[in-house]
């Protein structure tokens, strides 16, 4: 038997969640998550250069 | 102009002042500054060895990570294979072991052949190509002094980057936009060659000799872009560019990508083929001289010129951009765009105190592409409150695999144990909420995030595991899975997240426990104890070394609140957690809290339907003013309260603590505003001026409170008003402030 009384905090989201062991944190994506909660890293943009006479 | 100095990061290298090809766009030989003539054709080997050292020198000083060192021109490959050979060995020896060195060239590509690209392979460098466009376009500028087209050979070393061997090297086709050309067929014939990357250059221009505009509109530039971008969404996008990827990324709240859009500090300089150092070199459109600076190699360290007045204008952000730029509201999308299309020679003030000659332009093309974007990208939890939680959820859960990635060594066995166990909870249904519901508690959020925190590594290991074990018995319990999990402790207790306090020992102690879910609770003993030792445990029960969080009911909705005033992790906040609460004061405080429902519920039903379920758990704090709310450091749900509060207090912090709660909330999974606190602005209801996080968050709470005392809400339109021109405002910032204007 559950905890009937507790109240449930939240609706569990329906989509399927990623499983813990398959999260990747290292994809931009998950990188742009994490930034928002800790002090974003100052590391340049690797791929083009701002140059505008070049790429 | 103060502020610390910005290390350069990029460095244009003039490997060869002349060039193979007579275009007449090219700012090096087209446009007002003639210094080409008087510059060596090629780079000597002193100006190559002492820009070497002088580079290593810059990036050991300021400990860079990395540096760009674009080869250009002129035509770069008319240095030579030799030559360029001796700049690559001088430069990555220089680099050993000091920076990563990441080697660029940008050439016309004419003189593209496998012996140029063994060598490139050989020392890394990649290789952008200037292409206008398909045969037509290309010819319009694109042509040799004798008339003839560049078009074929530019073709064919194109081709050669394309093949598997060389394929690696290929850097992207740079293209000049011309309004002339047919936007759609530029796109087509520079996507055809499958470049990574490309990107699109106004015509360098000044207010002096602004750019031709065949139809007189003053945005035929970005109705040109725009025409460009749509073709490019239609087709699913095919390859990035740079131009849309800065827009892209400021409307969203990050930094530009490009010195030609945004505000991001412009870390570049360019050394010239005699070792002269000079400011970007675009600026050559602008008047003669106009990228001199005056320093050399031989003579000067970079962070010389660093510190020269020029260079440092265009690393100011804001401050470096005119008055009028300054107020306008696509200012971080647009920076007031390159700098020397802001160059005139007449007027008032600074020749480059002005917005661009392309001002029109750059307005259109960011609006125009935030109109075509901002449906697709705006962060669905602004206005889904589900989508809010799941959003919420998402971090969490992506903090604990990064939990998991990080703990290493210091972790050990015990996490490893733990963290397979957690998989395996996963696995079932009800396992996976029950998980899910503990992972939703306000303070694992703040457990994850002080887990991570450098300082811990040292000491806080082990509580780590104690407390990731602690949630997955929590999990279990909620689940009612029939599975054992150890739980380590110290202190003689373990606190179950979400459910209560267990005393295992005496305070001293250390051991570990076994629970597992029953019928009606869970069962637990001590490890290495006797089976006597055993009992169950209805967790909504005080009981012998159970002290179980007491819930609030809220009269009307079945959600309720937590009174959580046990868990270690509720001490996040700025002001202290309150010792636990006995059963009087408790009981006090949860009598007060139901009426302060009721008390908004009465004025505001829609409020209390909204908070039900999504604020969860009240901890009180000491100190914190009765009528005031505090949000911390946790995940969403948690509000901390003044126990001896009254009820109407405790209506007014509720309420306003909800919006705030709901507004940090936002911001860990969204991204509402940029640049916040570069631009002040005033309240309505005060004198002081405010960052615009400031005036949200007081309006955003303002508009709740407006159930009690109309008061609040004089100046909110108008705080709406100003909160919609400003420039912080991202995409996700704009769908909240339409949601904010359908509320009042």
């Amino acid at each position: 038997m559950k905890i009937s009384e507790s109240p449930r905090p939240f609706a569990v989201a329906k989509k399927e969640s990623v499983p813990l062991s398959k999260i990747d944190t290292r994809t931009a994506e998950a990188t742009r998550k994490l930034g928002r909660v800790f002090a974003a890293s100052t590391d340049r943009h690797s791929m083009a250069s701002t140059f505008s006479s070049a790429l | 102009m103060t502020g610390p100095l910005v290390p350069f990061r990029e460095i244009v290298l003039k490997v060869h002042s002349r060039c193979d090809l007579a275009c007449d766009h090219c700012y090096v030989y087209e446009h007002a500054d003639q210094s080409w003539r008087t510059r060596p054709k090629a780079i000597s080997d002193d100006v190559i060895f002492r820009t070497a050292q002088r580079l290593a020198e810059h990036a050991k000083t300021h400990a860079l990570p990395s540096v760009s060192v674009i080869l250009h021109g002129g035509e770069p490959l008319l240095a030579g294979p030799a030559r360029l050979r001796r700049v690559c060995e001088e430069l990555t020896s220089a680099f050993e072991g000091v920076a990563e060195l990441d080697l660029r060239i940008h050439t016309n590509g004419l003189q593209l052949s496998p012996r140029y690209l063994d060598l490139f392979d050989e020392f890394g460098v990649r290789v952008g190509i200037s292409l206008d466009g398909d045969r037509a376009a290309n010819d319009r500028h694109r042509r040799y002094a004798d008339g003839r087209s560049s078009h074929p050979l530019v073709l064919k070393a194109v081709e050669l980057l394309r093949q598997e061997r060389y394929r690696h090297l290929y850097l992207g086709l740079l293209c000049t936009v011309d309004i002339e050309n047919d936007p759609r067929a530029v796109l087509d014939a520079l996507a055809e060659l499958d470049p990574p990357l490309i990107d699109f250059l106004l015509p360098h221009a000044t207010w002096d000799d602004p750019p031709p505009r065949p139809g007189g509109s003053p945005t035929a530039y970005a109705d040109w872009l725009l025409t460009v971008f749509d073709h490019w969404q239609e087709r699913g996008r095919p390859v990035p560019v740079r131009l849309f990827s800065s827009v892209l990324s400021t409307l969203g709240g990050g930094p530009s990508l490009t010195e030609s859009l945004g505000l991001a500090p412009t870390d570049l300089v360019v050394v010239e083929t005699d070792g002269q150092l000079e400011q970007v070199d675009s600026l050559k459109s602008a008047y003669e001289g106009a990228a001199a600076t005056g320093f050399d190699v031989f003579t000067h360290a970079f962070d010389e010129v660093a510190a020269h007045p020029g260079v440092r204008a265009r690393q100011l952000g804001l401050a470096g951009v005119s008055e009028t730029c300054r107020q306008c509201p696509v200012v971080r999308s647009c920076g007031g765009g390159l700098y020397t299309h802001r160059y005139r020679s007449t007027g008032p003030s600074d020749a480059f105190d002005n917005p661009s000659v392309y001002c029109a332009d750059l307005a259109a093309l960011v609006r125009g592409i935030e109109a075509r974007t901002a449906t697709a990208l705006a962060a669905p939890a602004v206005t889904g409150p589900v989508e809010l939680v799941a959003a919420q959820q998402d971090l969490t859960r992506t903090l604990l695999a990064l939990l998991n990635a990080d703990i290493g060594q210091r972790g050990g066995e015990q996490w490893e144990a733990a963290w397979e166990l957690a998989a395996g909870i996963e696995a079932s249904e009800e396992g996976a909420r029950g998980l899910n519901e503990v992972l939703a508690h306000p303070y694992t959020r703040t457990w994850l995030l002080d887990a991570m925190e450098p300082v811990r590594e040292r000491s806080g290991a082990v509580d780590v595991v104690h407390r990731m074990s602690a949630c997955l018995a929590s999990a279990v319990v909620r689940a009612g899975l029939d599975l054992f999990v150890r739980v380590p402790f110290s202190g003689g207790r373990i606190f179950l997240p979400g459910l209560g306090e267990l005393r295992m020992a005496d305070e001293g102690e250390s051991g570990a426990a076994l629970l597992i879910a029953t019928e009606d609770g869970f069962l637990v003993r001590r490890e290495g104890g006797d089976a006597a030792e055993r009992r169950i445990v209805r967790p909504d029960a005080a009981g012998p070394g159970w002290r179980p969080l007491r819930r609030i009911p809220t009269p009307g909705s079945a959600a309720g609140f937590v009174l959580d005033d046990l868990d270690p992790y509720r001490d996040c906040f700025s002001l202290p957690a309150a010792g636990a609460l006995d059963e009087r004061a408790a009981a006090g405080l949860a009598a007060r809290i139901g009426e302060a429902w009721t008390l908004i519920g009465t004025k505001a039903p829609g409020r209390t339907e909204e908070m039900a379920g999504r604020l969860t758990t009240l901890t009180p704090l000491t100190g914190l003013p009765p009528a005031e709310p505090a949000v911390g450091r946790h995940g969403y749900g948690a509000l901390g309260i003044a126990p001896d509060a009254s009820s109407e207090q405790l209506a007014s912090a509720l309420l306003r603590g909800f919006r705030r709660a709901e507004l940090q909330a936002l911001r860990d999974v969204t991204d509402l505003y940029a640049a916040d606190g570069s631009w002040e602005h005033r309240m309505p209801w005060q004198e002081e001026t405010v960052p615009f996080s400031r005036l949200l968050t007081d309006t955003y709470e303002r508009m709740a409170l407006g159930v009690f005392d109309r008061r609040y809400l004089e100046g909110v339109p108008q705080a709406l008003d100003a909160l919609e021109g400003a420039a912080e405002l991202t995409i996700d910032g704009k769908q909240l402030l339409h949601r904010m204007r359908k509320e009042i």
